[in-house]
């Protein structure tokens, strides 16, 4: 692990952690209703202050907490051109199947990759440390699989190019 | 008038009491406001602390004084400030300093609004705004675009990121929930 | 210390709880129903049912002496329900909210009871003998958001109010010709109806999760979502408070919080464990969490032998087991209240959790 990753996972685990303190809590606008207020936005103090946790310009963390809520978006690394279709086609993988993963947003929040929504059902049912884990192990393994990726397609443009080339010799 | 889209119209935002018009202003405690300039010779006088080899003090005297009251320039003027002490301390002394401050009178606000300036530093250099540069027009080159990573501004997230995990260390996670819950933003 | 006694009732959030006087009979709110468990052989086995609600309940009482518990939902409603030959009579209550009910306590008199909710208003019902029903008063003013908790004075007039809005609350909810005319105190001398005794907010505001009165009475312990713990010692009426102790923890939130003396706090939350707190008017300051670290009956019977850890390993991959925490209650403790005959000290309480766990423990 490189490093300024680890420092950078460990603030973004604390800052999740203590983000996901969340409590049952019903809506104050419509009755008998009980929705994410960080979505809704229509109490105002229902919501916290959001915390950005940055590496670079080009990797960071959102966290949007909120009283029942709390909104996590990822931007991943994207050095180049090809990473950055390597990125858009790989969450759009994921986000198409939203619904796999529970805790997926289908839409990420402007200006970020992919974003979780994680609810005070979903800490409820699921242990809190786990879903932590869950997001930093994603965090790891993403960049794992788009440089992978890229190196794949990299390996098969070479190989193309070469048999291409091969009957002019 | 212009034709309305009646459908659009948030009815909650013209009912003066609903929910959805909560004064956030009733949060805060009252925090008188600052002028900018005043900010300024503040951050003058610890970056002379600064400068004179007394970190700590320099640190301690920006957290003391940091101006809740300001408008968004004056903040600035003094994050500038807590990010060049932070700079400036070295990787070894951050612990040592933080327990000496968290130890002492007020010492655990005073890591609160450390942590809040941490925060805010990581949120300053990467609003989306900035960031919009990410995929270069180099195609298929690789060489040229590895170091997009290593510019200045990864240089200064590192050092607020060991802050930040130093701060943890120290203050605990409640620390961080006092820089969600507080109103008075720095 | 005797171990904690862990009551693990089933795999779903329990919102609140409340034990008999007798400490035999346990009602747990459980989704949309009420759920009464007796004491046996073998811990709390389940008795009863109290259906009627159709949103999830958020706060059951028993009253110590009458026997009548009191339930309140987020589908806007409270029922009081009395014990008859033929099961328990469900009488609906006229809170005249129009959202969600989410906290619901006994006065010590138990001639009224206090419904907080999402409407900005905390209700405060009696029974009216001509009418044969419950009806409700409205505390509003100067309430600004949803009520998460309420707190009885031993007085059954002064009433806490923990709210979203970053207060806690001291009012008034005197009701002629069920009240006794209440004896001054440091809170007020005069106290109509609707009287606010005290408005306190610490510095950082955050939703304030819990509150409770001193044995006595004479002092107001609030816990909030900044992970702190403020205490106020009130002097005079209409004077600002003698002392403000907050105390600005590590840890995270607290989400409930109950005296066991007058110079001990117990609260928990968060972070899954209770606290201690020891102080007074000077200052208060965490002493440690109460009961034991390791979880009873985990390390004696779990030996760790090097067979064991490679089929660990071949099982799952790694050597330890990381889903379960090293504390007794494994998610979120919701509610906190003193487990024992009322009036007295404190020597025992419950807390029970997000995990359906009701522990009770010594102090």
């Amino acid at each position: 692990m490189s490093q300024s990753l680890r420092p950078y996972l460990q603030c973004v685990r604390s800052s999740v952690t203590a983000a996901l303190s969340l409590s049952n809590f019903a809506s104050q606008v419509a009755e008998r209703h009980n929705f994410p207020e960080i979505e809704a936005g229509y109490s105002p103090e229902a919501l916290l202050n959001p915390l950005t946790v940055a590496r670079n310009d080009h990797e960071r963390v959102f966290i949007e907490p909120s009283i029942n809520s709390v909104r996590i978006s990822i931007k991943i690394k994207q050095a180049d051109e090809i990473e950055h279709i390597l990125v858009h086609k790989f969450t759009r993988f994921l986000t198409q199947r939203a619904e796999a993963f529970f805790i997926l947003r289908r839409k990420p929040v402007k200006g970020y990759d992919i974003s979780f929504l994680i609810t005070n059902f979903h800490t409820e049912e699921m242990l809190k440390h786990k879903l932590v884990d869950f997001i930093i192990q994603f965090m790891e393994e993403v960049d794992k699989e788009i440089s992978e990726m890229k190196l794949f397609l990299n390996a098969r443009a070479r190989f193309v190019a070469e048999s291409f080339l091969t009957p002019f010799d | 008038m212009s034709v309305t889209n009646w459908r659009t119209i948030n009815i909650d935002a013209l009912d003066p009491d609903s929910p959805y018009n909560f004064d956030l202003s009733t949060l805060t405690p009252s925090v008188l406001p600052i002028a900018s300039s005043e900010v300024q010779s503040t951050a003058n006088q610890i970056r002379q602390l600064l400068r004179g080899g007394d970190g700590e003090g320099a640190l301690r005297g920006a957290l003391d004084t940091a101006p809740y009251g300001a408008d968004e320039r004056g903040k600035e003027i003094h994050l500038a400030a807590v990010i060049e002490i932070l700079q400036s301390i070295r990787q070894s002394e951050m612990t040592p300093i933080l327990n000496r401050i968290y130890g002492s009178e007020g010492g655990s606000e005073a890591l609160d609004v450390l942590m809040k300036y941490i925060c805010r530093g990581m949120a300053q250099h990467s609003s989306p705004g900035s960031a919009v540069s990410s995929p270069q027009a180099t195609g298929f080159s690789q060489m040229g675009s590895r170091n997009l990573g290593g510019g200045e501004g990864s240089g200064q997230m590192s050092v607020l990121l060991s802050w930040h995990e130093k701060v943890v260390e120290v203050a605990g996670l409640g620390c961080i929930m006092r820089v969600m819950t507080d109103r008075r933003t720095v | 210390m005797a171990p904690p006694e862990v009551h693990h009732l089933f795999h779903h959030p329990i919102a609140d709880h409340s034990f008999s006087a007798d400490q035999n009979t346990l009602a747990v709110a459980k989704d949309t129903t009420v759920e009464l468990y007796k004491r046996g052989p073998q811990g709390f086995q389940l008795k009863d049912e109290l259906t009627g609600h159709d949103k999830t309940v958020t706060g059951v009482d028993i009253a110590p002496n009458s026997g009548k518990i009191v339930t309140c939902s987020q589908d806007r409603n409270a029922y009081v329900w009395e014990p008859s030959p033929t099961g328990w009579k469900p009488t609906l209550v006229l809170l005249r909210l129009n959202r969600a009910a989410t906290c619901v306590r006994w006065s010590p008199s138990e001639m009224k009871f206090a419904a907080g909710s999402g409407a900005r208003t905390i209700a405060i019902c009696h029974f009216e003998e001509e009418d044969n029903w419950w009806v409700s008063k409205h505390l509003k003013k100067p309430i600004r958001s949803t009520i998460t908790s309420v707190a009885w004075h031993p007085n059954s007039v002064l009433l806490a109010a923990a709210s979203t809005d970053g207060h806690a609350r001291v009012f008034s909810s005197f009701i002629k010709g069920i009240d006794p005319r209440p004896e001054p105190s440091a809170w007020g001398e005069r106290l109509p109806f609707n009287t606010v005794c005290g408005e306190y907010m610490n510095s950082t505001a955050g939703w304030v999760h819990d509150v409770a009165f001193s044995p006595s009475g004479n002092a107001l312990a609030f816990v909030a979502h900044d992970s702190s713990l403020t205490v106020v010692y009130p002097s005079a009426p209409e004077q600002p408070p003698k002392a403000i102790v907050s105390v600005s923890t590590q840890l995270l939130p607290f989400s409930g919080v109950i005296w066991s003396s007058e110079s001990e706090i117990i609260a928990a939350g968060y972070d899954c464990q209770a606290y201690k707190l020891q102080g007074g008017e000077s200052g208060w300051q965490l002493s440690g969490t109460v009961a034991t670290k390791s979880r009873p009956g985990a390390a004696s019977g779990h030996e760790e032998s090097a067979l064991n850890m490679f089929r660990q390993m071949d099982l799952k991959g790694k050597t330890k087991d990381d889903t379960k925490l090293d504390t007794v209650h494994q998610n979120t403790i919701t509610k906190v209240r003193v487990y024992g005959p009322p009036g007295q000290g404190a020597s025992k309480f419950s807390t029970s959790g997000v995990d359906g766990r009701i522990v009770i423990w010594g102090i």
